[in-house]
C-alpha cells in the first residue's frame, strides 16, 4: 500500500523558536471515577502547529485527560481553555473547530464510507470536500464500502477523514496506529504529518515511543496522572543520558516508582 | 419534537435528513426490524383473512366474526414489534459499538441519533399500519370505523399507542450496553404485551375477569379495547385514552432520566 505524501513535511526546525501562540491550555487537571484517581495533575501547554504527544502506559490518564480537553468530561479541578474556549460551557463551538478521534468509535457497521463521510460533513459549518478529503486519504476505492468491511487500516484511515472533515484548527488523535501492521503505521504516520503541514495542530495519544519520537515536536510523559516530563523527544533521551524514548520513558517512570515507595510524592 | 424540528437551522434540518436517511437506509439494508413490523402482521391478516370460518360473525366473540376482532390486535401488534424491536437494538448496537460515541465529539449531539430513529419507527408504523387497513377493507371486507369521530378516536388511539410502546422501547434503549441485552429485554416486554393485545387468543373468549382487569391498565390492552369500540362504531370512553397517555409520559420521563449516552 503506497499513500502519496499530501505536501512535504517542514523542515524539523519549523516548530522552534518563537513559540507559536498557544491554542491548549491545562492547569492543574484533577479527575476521579468514584475512588480511582484517573487523572491527578495535569498541566501543559499545547502551540499552535506543533504535533504534541501525549505518552504513558494503559491506564496513565491519557484519554482521560483529552476527554477532558475535548469537553467530553467535566473536570473536577483544574482550568482548561481550547482556542480560548471553556471545553464543557462552549461545547458546541469547541466541537467545530476542535476534530476529534477516539478509542472505541465507529459509525454504523451497514454504512457506506462515502455515506458516512458526506453525513459527517453536514455536521459542520465549514466542512471540507468530502471528495477531496477521501482522495487524499487514499480511500477513493472504498468509497462505497460498508464500515464493518474495511480492514483497520482503511477504518484508522476513515476516522482521520472524520476528524478533519470540519476542516478543524485542532485534531485530536487517540491511540490512532493501535493495532495496525508497521506499514499501515508508517503510512498513518505520514498522514499525520502531512495534515500538519496544512496547518493544523495535532495532539496525539499514544504508548508507542517509537511513533512519539518519530511524530512529536513535544511529548508529555504521563504517569500515575501527573505529568512526569515534558520536552521535545531529543532532550528527553539526552537528559536521560539514553539512547531511545523508549528508554527515557522507562528511566522517568521508574524513578516516579522509587520515589513513590519512599513516600516523596503525593 | 415538531417544536424543536421549526426552530432548527436550515443547516441542521439537512443535517437530520442526511442523518434520516442513513438510518432507514440502514434498516433496509439489514431488514429484521421491517420484517418483524411489517411482515408478519401482514401475513397473519392474509391467513386469517383468507379462512372464510373467521370472517362469519361468532356469537361467541359477540356478533362479530374473528377476523373483524383480530385487526385492531394486529395494528397493536405492530406498535409493540415498532416500539420495543428496531429503535432499541439499533441504539444498543450504536452504544456498544461507540457510534454515540463518535457523534458526540461533533458539533450535532448524538440525541440527533435517537430523534432519527423515532421518526423511522413512525414512518414504518404508519406504513405497516396503512397497509394493514388497506388490504383488509379492500380483500377481506374488513369493518372500518364509519364515522370521521370514529376514525379520529382511531387516529389518537394509534398515536398514543405508539407513544406508549415506544416509552418502553427508549426505556430498554437508554442502557442496554449490546443488541443481545437489547433483545432478551424485548422478549421480556413483548410476550405478555402481546398476549393482552389479543394475539394468541381474543381476550373476550376468556372469561376472565382479572385477565381482563389487567388487560385495562397495560398499553396493550387498552390500545387494543379502544381500537375495537372504535371500529366497531361505538365510544371507547376516557379511560382508556388516559391510560396509554399515562403509558407515555411515565416511561418518557424514565427514559429521559436514565438515557446513557456512553
Amino acid at each position: 500500500m503506497y499513500i502519496e505524501p499530501l505536501v512535504e513535511p517542514p523542515p524539523a526546525e519549523l516548530h522552534r523558536d518563537p513559540p507559536a501562540p498557544p491554542v491548549i491550555e491545562v492547569a492543574h487537571l484533577h479527575k476521579a471515577y468514584g475512588r480511582t484517581i484517573a487523572v491527578d495533575d495535569v498541566s501543559l501547554t499545547v502551540h499552535s502547529g506543533e504535533i504534541f504527544g501525549i505518552l504513558g502506559r494503559n491506564g496513565a490518564g491519557k484519554t482521560t485527560t483529552v476527554e477532558c480537553i475535548t469537553g467530553l468530561r467535566a473536570a473536577d479541578r483544574g482550568e482548561i481553555s481550547v482556542l480560548g474556549l471553556d471545553p464543557r460551557r462552549d461545547r458546541h463551538e469547541l466541537h467545530e473547530r476542535v476534530g476529534v478521534q477516539l478509542q472505541e468509535s465507529a459509525v454504523p457497521e451497514l454504512m457506506r464510507v462515502r455515506e458516512a463521510v458526506e453525513l459527517y460533513a453536514s455536521f459542520y459549518r465549514h466542512p471540507a470536500d468530502p471528495r477531496e478529503l477521501i482522495a487524499n486519504l487514499g480511500l477513493e476505492d472504498a468509497q462505497r464500502t460498508y464500515f464493518k468491511h474495511l480492514s483497520g487500516g482503511q477504518k484508522q484511515r476513515l476516522s482521520i477523514v472524520l476528524a478533519l472533515i470540519g476542516q478543524p484548527e485542532i485534531a485530536v488523535l487517540d491511540e490512532l496506529t493501535t493495532g495496525l501492521d508497521p506499514e499501515a503505521r508508517r503510512d498513518t504516520w505520514r498522514l499525520i504529518e502531512g495534515v500538519r503541514a496544512r496547518g493544523v495542530t495535532i495532539v496525539l495519544v499514544t504508548h508507542l515511543m517509537e511513533e512519539a519520537e518519530r511524530l512529536c515536536d513535544r511529548v508529555a510523559l504521563i504517569d500515575h496522572g501527573r505529568v512526569i516530563a515534558l520536552d521535545r523527544p531529543a532532550a528527553l533521551v539526552d537528559a536521560t543520558g539514553t539512547a531511545r524514548l523508549e528508554d527515557a520513558f522507562f528511566a522517568l517512570t521508574d524513578e516516579t516508582t522509587h520515589a513513590d515507595t519512599n513516600g516523596v510524592t503525593r | 419534537m415538531s417544536a424543536a424540528a421549526i426552530s432548527l437551522s436550515p443547516r441542521q434540518r439537512r443535517a437530520f435528513g442526511l442523518l434520516l436517511a442513513g438510518e432507514i437506509k440502514i434498516a433496509i439494508r439489514r431488514p429484521v426490524g421491517l420484517v418483524v413490523a411489517v411482515g408478519v402482521p401482514l401475513v397473519l391478516l392474509l391467513i386469517f383473512g383468507s379462512i372464510p370460518s373467521t370472517t362469519r360473525p361468532e356469537s361467541a366473540l359477540g356478533g362479530i366474526s374473528f377476523f373483524n376482532l383480530y385487526v385492531p390486535t394486529l395494528l397493536v401488534f405492530v406498535l409493540i414489534a415498532v416500539g420495543l424491536g428496531p429503535m432499541p437494538s439499533q441504539l444498543a448496537a450504536y452504544r456498544q459499538q461507540g457510534v454515540l460515541r463518535r457523534m458526540s465529539t461533533t458539533p450535532v449531539s448524538p440525541s440527533w441519533l435517537l430523534g432519527a430513529e423515532l421518526t423511522l419507527s413512525l414512518i414504518m408504523a404508519a406504513v405497516a399500519i396503512t397497509i394493514l387497513l388497506g388490504v383488509g377493507a379492500f380483500a377481506f371486507d374488513l369493518a372500518l370505523p364509519n364515522t370521521v369521530g370514529g376514525w379520529l378516536v382511531s387516529l389518537l388511539t394509534l398515536v398514543l399507542t405508539a407513544a406508549a410502546t415506544l416509552g418502553l422501547g427508549l426505556c430498554v434503549a437508554a442502557r442496554a450496553k449490546s443488541p443481545q441485552i437489547a433483545g432478551a429485554m424485548q422478549g421480556v416486554l413483548f410476550y405478555p404485551l402481546a398476549f393482552f393485545s389479543g394475539l394468541y387468543v381474543p381476550l373476550t373468549a376468556i372469561h376472565s375477569q382479572l385477565i381482563s382487569d389487567i388487560a385495562k391498565v397495560l398499553p396493550t390492552g387498552a390500545g387494543f379495547n379502544a381500537l375495537h369500540a372504535a371500529f366497531g362504531g361505538q365510544s371507547p370512553g376516557v379511560k382508556p385514552l388516559v391510560v396509554l397517555a399515562a403509558w407515555a409520559v411515565g416511561t418518557g420521563v424514565i427514559a429521559a432520566r436514565i438515557f446513557s449516552w456512553e
